[in-house]
Formats: structure tokens, C-alpha cells, sequence
């Protein structure tokens, strides 16, 4: 099973990546499932035609087993939200946290035994809650969406830190860029700066398109609603670079 | 840095709330946080309940819970005030303890101490639940001043001399009250003067004062002199504690003893050097002081100490000094009036009636 994680600043469109990623990689004919780490449940809303989800936090607090929140999306991928407490309120680190335990509990990743298990995560790497993904085991694959805007890449340079630190443990490693363009000046330069000063490189540069928009409108991904397009080719292009740089492990929800 | 085990700011803020006479505290954490202490708290006749917090309410907050809570308490209750403390985990979690109180309903005084186990010192706790305490009209501003400079001056003499002056104490039950007996009896058979030093902590004065009425038996079988000296002053704290002060008082004059007084049952921090001169003028053969020894400036080999800490103990008789321990006397003491005999005390009395 490949795990990997995907990480970046707030709105740079991680979920938007992480959507088209699982939908090309489920029209090559993986089995691949997506869990979304952001208390705003959201990383799968265009993989189930924009629908909100019910989550894993919610199922536990009635009382329902993990496995009743996931559903099934676009080209037969699994989705998963781990959810969280309203704004302002409680503590989405700890929720992270608890949702991953009782998945790893109630069995729900050997159940589907998913080959690819995509993570989601909020923007930065906040609190420990949303370091989870990266240690203990549960992703081995990190890659980090970031456009050439300077908060953006300093965002991306505090996470690629975090990794570093958890690299030491035999946890995840950061294995690359995946630039979501913005079409600014000198994007790529400075995206290619930052990336080595990191210590990593650009795997892909995903351009800025109105088709993302517009399917988004529509409340699908670009792979599917405009399959065609050249998008949804530099998708499943990516799809191909995540693949060629993770590592197929053993194991359950953990490979430890 | 500390590594013992040592009571921490939520912990001083339940004993403050107690000293301001507080009716009901909610502990607003999970359901065995501070749970010894409240205990204890509660057989000094405050109640003490939790909001019992669990996982959920750590993830998604337990604003709703508390006004639960809160709700519960005043109909079970029906108390005048009620504290509601924060914790390591309500407080991670920003609750927001005053909304909750104002969304509740209650119609009693409620006041929020914001404090949790990571604060620091632990007397940050129990200012911030005086000043809370002020902020609600419950103390008067002057009052709580006194209290928040009493408060910094016991952690100044906590980490100068007392138990948070050393990385680690194992606690210590210490030696028998034997050698002390038989020192206390002997300066007194030799018509020897002795001078005993009370300089207790609040409550515990109802255990410490016992060294007075045992001395003074001795006294009267065997002779010498007597000096007594204890921060007894009925006219300074808050009016829980000068009750304390009050009931000792009393029970030492049914027992026809005077005593020097030298300040109030919360100032044991800041009456060293009143303590010292007191003594000096009365020029003893022997010292012994009980309660909080370190508060007394001049602690030397010949002195006899005796405290109600294990860990104090231990610190004590590591330096070399002739100490013994109380111990378990918070647990004797926390909803008595009268005064609670000691093992030193009975053991003196033991000897005397034995041999004489």
C-alpha cells in the first residue's frame, strides 16, 4: 500500500489536487482511497458531487463505528473525512488524532485495502494533531502543493521542516513539490528556489486553468468532468510522478 | 526544576477557593483531575464537582456540558457562589469558561478561574482565583493584595528554602518522636528554658498548637520555662482562616496558656524576623518550632523541627537537623475546631505519665 500525504498552505488547493490525484489513479485501476484531514470536512466534497460527507468524529460521537463514515466516490474511490468541532471550539489537532485511532481500531484500512491511501491535511502543520499523518506510520510519502506566492512557499518550508524532524524516527519523507500554479511572475524560479533550498525538487507543475473552476462549479474533478482536457492529462501525469516516487509498503492503516 | 511530585496551580486554586469560603467549585477538566484534593476540600465542607470531560468533549468543547454542569449544581446546591476552575485540557482547548457561565442561567454568583496545571508556580493558581474572587466584589481589593503578596512571598521562600529549593526529595517518615520527647523533657527537668516556635499553614495550626498544650504539661510536672510563640493572629486573613486563629486561641486560654502572637495564619512566609527577636529576648536553652520551620530564619543543629511534609522531612534531615515528622496531619485536620493531637505531643505526655 502506498501512503502519502499532502500538505500545504490554506487554500492553495491541496483538496482540489488531492481529488484529480485520486481520480486518476482510480481510472489506472487502483483501488485508492482519500481521507481528509481539516475539521471542515471538505477534501471530498468533488469526489462525491459535492456533497458534504459524513464523518469519522461524528460517527464516534454517536457511538458508531468508524466504517459507517466512509462512502464510496467518483470511479469507486473510498472517501473518508475525519471532521472536527466547529470553529472556534474544541480541538481539531486532537480530533485528527482520535479519527486516525479509531479507523486504526475499528479496522477500516485493512477492511478496503486500499493501494493507494491519500491523505488530505489542513494548511500548515499547526499543532501535533495535524503531524499525525506523518509519523507513526500511517503516511511514508510526503508531498507538499505549493504555488510560487511567497506564503505559500513559507508555509511549505515550515512543513518540509517538520518532516525533516519526523525523518530522524524512520517516519515520512518529503518526496517533492507538486506546484499548483498561479500564474505569477517568475513562479517557476521561485518555486525551484524554494524546493532546493529544502532540499527537494518540483515534481510536477500543474497550470493554472479555468476548467478546475468550472468543474468545481459542477462539483467534480477536472479527470472527470472534462476528462479530455489537457488538465486532466497533467492529473494523471502526476498521478504517475506520485506513483514512480513513493514506496509500496506492507502493512495496515501503519506500516511500522 | 523540580522532578518531585509537587501540588500544582489548579490544586492552590481549590485550597484558595476554600479560604474564600466558596460554596461549590466545578472542576471543568476530566473527571479525576484534582480529585485528592477535592476530597479533602469537601471535608472542609465545600463542594467540589467535575464536568467529567471525556474525548468528545476535548475534540468539539464542553461549553455545553459545563452549562450542564453549572445548571445541575445550583438546583442540587442551591449555593450563594460557585467557582468554576479551568484545566490542563479545558483550557488547551480555549474553552471559553465565562460565556458558558453567562449561557447557563444561573442565578447564583459564578466567577471563572483561568488556570491550568502548566502555569508554573502553583501559587499562580490560587492568585488567579483571588483575583477572580475581587473581580466578582466576593474580596475586597485590599484583601486580595495582601493575599497575591503573601502568595509570592511563600513561593520566594518555597524555592529559597523549601521543597522547591531542590531537584529531587524522596519522601521520609523520619525518626521516631522519642529523642524529641526526651529532649523537650530534659531542657524542662533542668529547669532549662524552652521556646515553642508554631508557624503553621492555615489549617494545619489545629495539629501544630498541640506542641503547646504538650510543653505545658511538661511544664507543670517537671518545671523550667516556657515560651510560646505562634502566628495566631485572629485579625488578619481572610474570615475562614482567622476562625482558625480564633478557635485555637480559645482552646489555649481554656487551658491557661498564653501566646505570643506573631502575625496571621497566611502570613508564615514574611514573620521570620518578628519570630527571631521574639526568641532572642527570651534567650532559650531550647528551640523547637513546628509547622513550616524553614520560615523561621536561624534554623540550626540543636533546634528541634517538626513539619507534616514527607518530602520537608527529608530536605530537613538531610542538612542535619533534628526533625521529625507529622505526617498525614492535612488529612487530620480539614473540618475540626478543636486542636488534633500529635505523635510528639502524646509521646511526651506518655513518658510524663509514666515516670512521674
Amino acid at each position: 500500500m502506498r501512503r502519502i500525504a499532502l500538505y500545504g498552505k490554506g487554500g492553495i488547493g491541496k483538496s482540489t489536487i488531492a481529488s484529480n490525484l485520486t481520480v486518476s489513479l482510480s481510472n489506472k485501476g487502483y483501488r485508492v482511497m482519500q481521507i481528509g484531514c481539516d475539521p471542515k470536512a471538505d477534501s471530498t466534497k468533488l469526489l462525491l458531487g459535492g456533497r458534504s460527507p459524513p464523518t469519522v468524529l461524528d460517527a464516534m460521537k454517536r457511538g458508531r463505528s468508524a466504517g459507517e463514515a466512509i462512502v464510496r466516490g467518483t470511479g469507486g474511490c473510498y472517501c473518508a473525512e475525519c471532521g472536527g468541532p466547529r470553529p472556534g471550539t474544541g480541538c481539531a489537532g486532537r480530533g485528527i488524532i482520535a479519527a486516525f485511532e479509531r479507523m486504526e481500531k475499528d479496522g477500516v484500512i485493512e477492511k478496503i485495502a486500499p493501494d493507494v491511501l491519500i491523505y488530505d491535511v489542513l494548511g500548515d502543520v499547526v499543532c501535533g494533531g495535524f503531524a499525525m499523518p506523518i509519523r507513526n506510520g500511517y503516511a511514508k510519502d510526503v508531498f507538499i502543493v505549493s504555488s510560487g506566492e511567497m506564503m505559500s512557499l513559507y508555509a511549505a518550508s515550515n512543513i518540509a521542516m517538520a518532516v525533516s524532524d519526523l525523518r530522524g524516527v524512520g517516519y515520512a519523507e518529503l518526496r517533492g513539490i507538486i506546484q499548483n500554479s498561479k500564474g505569477t511572475e517568475g513562479e517557476d524560479t521561485a518555486v525551484d528556489r524554494a524546493a532546493s533550498e529544502m532540499g527537494t525538487e518540483v515534481i510536477r507543475r500543474v497550470p493554472r486553468d479555468k476548467a478546475v473552476q468550472r468543474c468545481e462549479t459542477a462539483g467534480k474533478t477536472v479527470a472527470e468532468g472534462d476528462p479530455d482536457s489537457e488538465l486532466s492529462k497533467e492529473y494523471g501525469r502526476l498521478a504517475d510522478a506520485v506513483l514512480r516516487l513513493s514506496s509500496d509498503t506492507e502493512g495496515g492503516m501503519r506500516n511500522v | 526544576m523540580n522532578i518531585h511530585p509537587r501540588p500544582n496551580p489548579i490544586i492552590a486554586a481549590l485550597y484558595m477557593l476554600r479560604d474564600i469560603d466558596i460554596d461549590v467549585v466545578v472542576i471543568h477538566g476530566p473527571s479525576g483531575c484534582g480529585f485528592m484534593a477535592s476530597r479533602m476540600i469537601e471535608d472542609a465542607g465545600i463542594r467540589v464537582v467535575t464536568t467529567a470531560m471525556d474525548d468528545n468533549d476535548l475534540i468539539f468543547g464542553a461549553s455545553e456540558k459545563l452549562e450542564s454542569v453549572l445548571r445541575e449544581t445550583e438546583k442540587r446546591f442551591g449555593p450563594r457562589t460557585i467557582a468554576v476552575i479551568g484545566t490542563c485540557s479545558s483550557m488547551i482547548i480555549g474553552e471559553d469558561m465565562r460565556a458558558s457561565i453567562g449561557r447557563s442561567g444561573v442565578n447564583c454568583k459564578v466567577i471563572a478561574v483561568d488556570c491550568h496545571g502548566c502555569m508554573g508556580d502553583n501559587t499562580a493558581g490560587a492568585i488567579k482565583a483571588v483575583e477572580a474572587s475581587e473581580d466578582a466584589g466576593i474580596i475586597p481589593h485590599g484583601e486580595a493584595e495582601r493575599q497575591k503578596h503573601l502568595l509570592s512571598m511563600a513561593t520566594k521562600m518555597e524555592k529559597e528554602r523549601g521543597m522547591a529549593s531542590v531537584t529531587y526529595l524522596p519522601p521520609s517518615n523520619g525518626p521516631t518522636k522519642l529523642g524529641a520527647a526526651k529532649r523537650i523533657i530534659g531542657c524542662l527537668s533542668d529547669g532549662g528554658r524552652l521556646a515553642v516556635i508554631q508557624v503553621s499553614k492555615k489549617e494545619l495550626a489545629y495539629r501544630f498548637s498541640d506542641i503547646f498544650l504538650a510543653a505545658d504539661y511538661a511544664c507543670g510536672k517537671l518545671g523550667g520555662e516556657t515560651k510560646f510563640i505562634a502566628n495566631l493572629d485572629p485579625n488578619k486573613g481572610l474570615p475562614r482562616v482567622r476562625r482558625y486563629a480564633s478557635d485555637i486561641l480559645s482552646e489555649l486560654d481554656e487551658n491557661n496558656i498564653s501566646v505570643d502572637i506573631a502575625g496571621g495564619l497566611d502570613e508564615y512566609a514574611v514573620i521570620g524576623e518578628d519570630l527571631r527577636k521574639k526568641v532572642s529576648s527570651f534567650g532559650p536553652d531550647l528551640v523547637v518550632i513546628a509547622g513550616i520551620p524553614h520560615a523561621y530564619p536561624d534554623l540550626n543543629r540543636d533546634q528541634i523541627l517538626i513539619t507534616d511534609q514527607p518530602r520537608q522531612l527529608s530536605n530537613y534531615l538531610s542538612k542535619g537537623y533534628d526533625a521529625v515528622g507529622e505526617i498525614s496531619s492535612h488529612l487530620m485536620v480539614m473540618n475540626v475546631r478543636r486542636i488534633v493531637p500529635t505523635e510528639t505531643g502524646d509521646t511526651i505526655r506518655e513518658i510524663l505519665r509514666d515516670e512521674c
